[in-house]
């Protein structure tokens, strides 16, 4: 039992590295590709390619998936020729690497399906072979001055990254690290030296020397880092703790080719890649998990306060106790920053699979897409991160399906045959990341998605936001292959706005292009929020959402017409009829009969009222001049209407809206957990919370309920039109 | 082969569904309305540290929900990667089915019970249905938009 237990974790483990080098390798490749265009040999990346191959067939081989380990085997060789050829590869060995991956990946995910693990396909092997052999001749290797020992180590495509460093103004020096006792006692060591020689220079090779031992050198080993800076000399040899630094003469491209060099063991201990060391990779799941146990924590933290208030009522002495409470305050909120840090992925890690992605849609449309990612250096939340990709694919998409015009078509028109698609992101606030993705294409026809969606021509960007967020509105006439039906918009919409409570903008301009623009929170799981009664049922709301709370004079309240039914009508078709149960009798049973159960929906569809039928009416405040809506939450939710005394007053596109509370509580920090069961995923509740009295709160999102309520069918909120 | 299953009662009426399912089963005072969700939705409770949608059975096969009493129970069940409470008035034994006492519902009651009921089997004299606890979460609608 353990022992199974024990490969299945070594299997997801295995998964989990695999993925890792996979994305690393297609970004790689897809670096050679763009290199390529531009005419240049890429040694470093292909490097990187043969390593991470190099891994996943010794990986693969240790699980015993052998076709993964043929795929890496053939991939590897080719890799292996090009690097030796400088680094360089063809076009068509790019478009052969790619779809090597692919197929690694395949086996991969079928492997974690528990699927069959198909074996490789022999053309696809055939064809890594024939690469193989057709290798590109070597172009000239460039001349380096150094010791012949180094030079021996030297390989051809480190030597051309050392030419390039040196035409690219930078200096191309040797700097030696000599390892100690005494140094290593003071935490200096080549992994420390490697990362801290990394910040400055870029490492092309690490050569181990042996050296006759001497009290210089006790270990008789000599590291020499040749690497590629603009920093002082000085800088470089206090990173390595060296004396001094020597410059590396590189004279370029002088043929003929290097004859046979010693053959490269790529993964020698030395050349490995200090960044990995320590870090461990964890699922998101255990941590999910201990945030919960930290939640657990939190609640018994509240109890411990009110017990001592009460003991403190009683007339007892309770400082100590006070100081370890707020001791224990300091604690517990240390311990979340350090779970929620570890919870957090970069950007950058985020939009690893974007330029495939947008190559992939490139070549199935037949146009020129070049893609800039400017990813920043923000940070979000892993569960956050994987809930956004899908809207980030969904605009890509139809920025190159739809936007980007076809080359001959950009040319008539004096664009750039090749359209460009920007993918940009950085941290608004310390809490929000804004995430955009522009294209120079078309631009969105107004009046042909009014056309499409019957409604009359939008005049602002976020009444055509609205209208292209439609569920199922599309301007193409034809499914496209990558689009399949519809722009998927109303998708892009659900998942920045109700799924991670953000916020979704257009800005399009005709024949000029469009930028959609998300802004979406950095963490889901903790907020700061007002507590609320309406009725007799507590509630919490994100303090960000909320403009302001506002104090209702109930005699200066403006009540509208009410057309329609007063009671609340329902925005969601109930599925079944309300029915009882019917007696039948049993099947030779003296019970008298069974109650059967009958698909029921007693009551059905949702309590949230449509556009102009909010129950009693619409009602309005006055604020500064300012005409708002106001919807009783307490009636709005049944849990028991009052005279809204209080008001939290939202904004949603610039449009206010209140909401009438009967008592504001406090403001405290809350850590949400979102609802994911399909039953209780509803628009205007983001999540539960646990005040202390271990039941669920219902976390609002007035916000989004505000666009629910004022969205009416007629376009224009029906509310807003009472204002007007 | 016999199977572990817990007896459950709704309104006087006796279902079991497979002890595979069941997580645990947990007394109930009350659950935390959610405003919006279907009818049959009781709300949500927490157990264990664990935030549950609970299915209010009686609603959904039909009946008026009643006030919890002391033999309310809410049977935790994880079915299809989901981790639903049951609600029902009382479930009290766990019995073991074998396989061929299981038997298909009457047509009638099939149609009738849209899904609910999956067979029926006679324990000791008494006639017991077999609910499907997929159909009863719902698992093929998804209604969150």
């Amino acid at each position: 039992m353990t022992g199974a237990l024990d490969v299945n974790e070594f299997v997801a483990g295995y998964l989990v590295e695999v993925e890792e080098h996979l994305s690393a390798s297609t970004a790689n490749l897809l670096a050679v590709e763009a290199a390529l265009r531009a005419g240049e040999s890429s040694p470093r990346p292909i490097r990187e390619l043969f390593r991470a191959l190099h891994t996943i067939k010794g990986l693969s081989a240790m699980v015993g998936v052998e076709p993964i380990v043929d795929l890496a085997h053939g991939m590897e060789t080719v890799l292996r020729a090009a690097d030796r050829a400088a680094g360089s590869l063809s076009g068509s060995s790019i478009e052969v690497l790619l779809r090597g991956l692919r197929s690694i990946e395949e086996r991969a995910r079928a492997l974690a399906e528990g699927k069959p693990v198909l074996p490789a396909a022999p053309e696809l092997l055939a064809a890594l072979t024939a690469l193989d052999l057709a290798a590109a001749p070597s172009p000239p290797v460039p001349t380096i001055g150094a010791d012949p020992e180094i030079l021996a180590k030297l390989g051809p495509g480190e030597r051309v990254q050392l030419a390039q460093g040196v035409a690219g103004g930078r200096r191309a020096l040797r700097v030696d690290f000599t390892p100690s006792p005494a140094r290593t006692a003071e935490g200096v060591n080549i992994t420390t030296v490697r990362e801290r020689v990394g910040k400055l220079a870029e490492i092309v090779k690490v050569v181990p020397l042996s050296v006759p031992a001497s009290d210089g050198a006790p270990g008789g080993i000599v590291f020499a880092l040749l690497v590629l800076t603009s920093a002082p000399d000085e800088e470089v040899a206090r990173a390595a703790a060296a004396d001094g630094v020597r410059a590396l003469t590189v004279e370029p491209a002088v043929p003929p080719a290097v004859a046979a060099l010693a053959e490269r063991e790529p993964d020698e201990p030395v050349d490995r890649e200090p960044q990995l060391r320590g870090v461990v990779r964890v699922e998101v799941a255990r941590l999910d998990d201990a945030l919960d146990k930290l939640s657990a924590l939190v609640v018994t933290r509240f109890r411990l306060a009110r017990a001592a208030a009460e003991l403190r009522a009683r007339g007892v002495d309770t400082r100590d106790l006070s100081e370890i409470l707020r001791e224990h305050d300091r604690t517990l909120r240390d311990l979340r920053g350090a779970i929620m840090r570890a919870r957090m992925i970069s950007v950058k890690e985020l939009l690893e699979r974007v330029p495939l992605v947008v190559r992939g849609l490139g070549r199935a449309t037949g146009k020129q897409v070049r893609l800039e990612i400017d990813a920043g250096k923000a940070e979000l939340d892993k569960a956050v991160a994987e809930r956004v990709f899908p809207a980030i694919v969904h605009l890509l998409r139809n920025a190159v399906d739809h936007a980007i015009e076809p080359p001959a078509e950009r040319r008539r028109l004096g664009k750039p045959e090749e359209g460009v698609v920007r993918v940009s992101c950085f941290e608004r606030s310390s809490n929000q990341l804004e995430l955009s993705v522009a294209d120079d294409g078309r631009g969105i026809d107004r009046a042909l998605v009014a056309r499409r969606a019957g409604r009359p021509a939008p005049e602002s960007d976020a009444a055509l936001l609205d209208l292209i967020t439609l569920p199922g509105l599309s301007t193409l006439d034809q499914a496209t292959k990558t689009s399949g039906r519809g722009l998927g918009m109303d998708i892009v919409r659900r998942i920045a706005v109700e799924q991670l409570s953000g916020e979704l903008a257009v800005s399009t301009s005709p024949g000029a292009g469009t930028t959609f623009t998300l802004r979406i929170p950095l963490t889901l799981t903790i907020v700061d929020a007002f507590s609320f009664l309406c009725g007799d049922q507590l509630f919490v709301t994100p303090v960000a959402g909320v403009e302001e709370v506002v104090e209702i004079d109930a005699a200066r309240i403006i009540r509208g017409p009410a057309p329609g039914e007063a009671r609340g009508g329902s925005m969601l078709p109930a599925a079944g009829e309300a029915r009882g149960g019917s007696m039948l009798p049993a099947a030779g049973e003296a019970r008298g009969g069974t109650m059967l159960p009958a698909a029921g929906e007693a009551r059905g569809g949702t309590m949230l009222p449509a556009a102009g039928e909010a129950r009693g009416g619409t009602m309005l405040i006055e604020r500064r001049g300012e005409v708002v809506p106001l919807v009783d939450l307490g009636a709005l939710f049944e849990t028991g209407a009052s005279p809204a005394r209080r008001a939290l007053v939202v904004r949603r596109h610039g449009a206010p809206f209140a909401f009438g509370v009967t008592r504001v509580i406090g403001q405290q920090e809350v850590v949400v957990r979102p609802l994911e069961d399909p039953l209780v995923r509803v628009p205007g509740v983001s999540g539960s919370t646990d005040l202390g009295d271990g039941r669920p709160t219902l976390v609002l999102d007035l916000v989004t309920l505000s666009g629910r309520l004022s969205a009416g069918r007629g376009g224009r909120g029906a509310l807003v039109w009472v204002a007007s | 082969m016999s199977e572990l299953h817990v007896v459950l009662k709704v309104a006087d009426t006796e279902y079991v569904i497979s002890a595979v399912d069941v997580l645990h089963m947990e007394s109930f005072a009350g659950a935390t309305r959610v405003p919006g969700t279907r009818s049959y939705v009781g709300g949500l409770v927490q157990i264990r540290g664990r935030v549950v949608p609970v299915v209010d059975l009686r609603v959904r096969f039909g009946l008026p929900s009643a006030e919890p009493t002391l033999d309310s129970r809410v049977i935790v069940v994880q079915h299809g990667g989901r981790t639903v409470g049951l609600l029902v008035d009382s479930a009290r034994e766990v019995v073991n089915i074998a396989e061929g006492e299981l038997r298909p519902p009457p047509e009638v009651m099939a149609e009738e019970s849209a899904g609910f009921v999956r067979a029926v089997a006679k324990i000791g004299g008494r006639l017991v249905m077999l609910v499907d606890v997929g159909r009863i979460i719902g698992e093929e609608q998804d209604h969150g938009s």
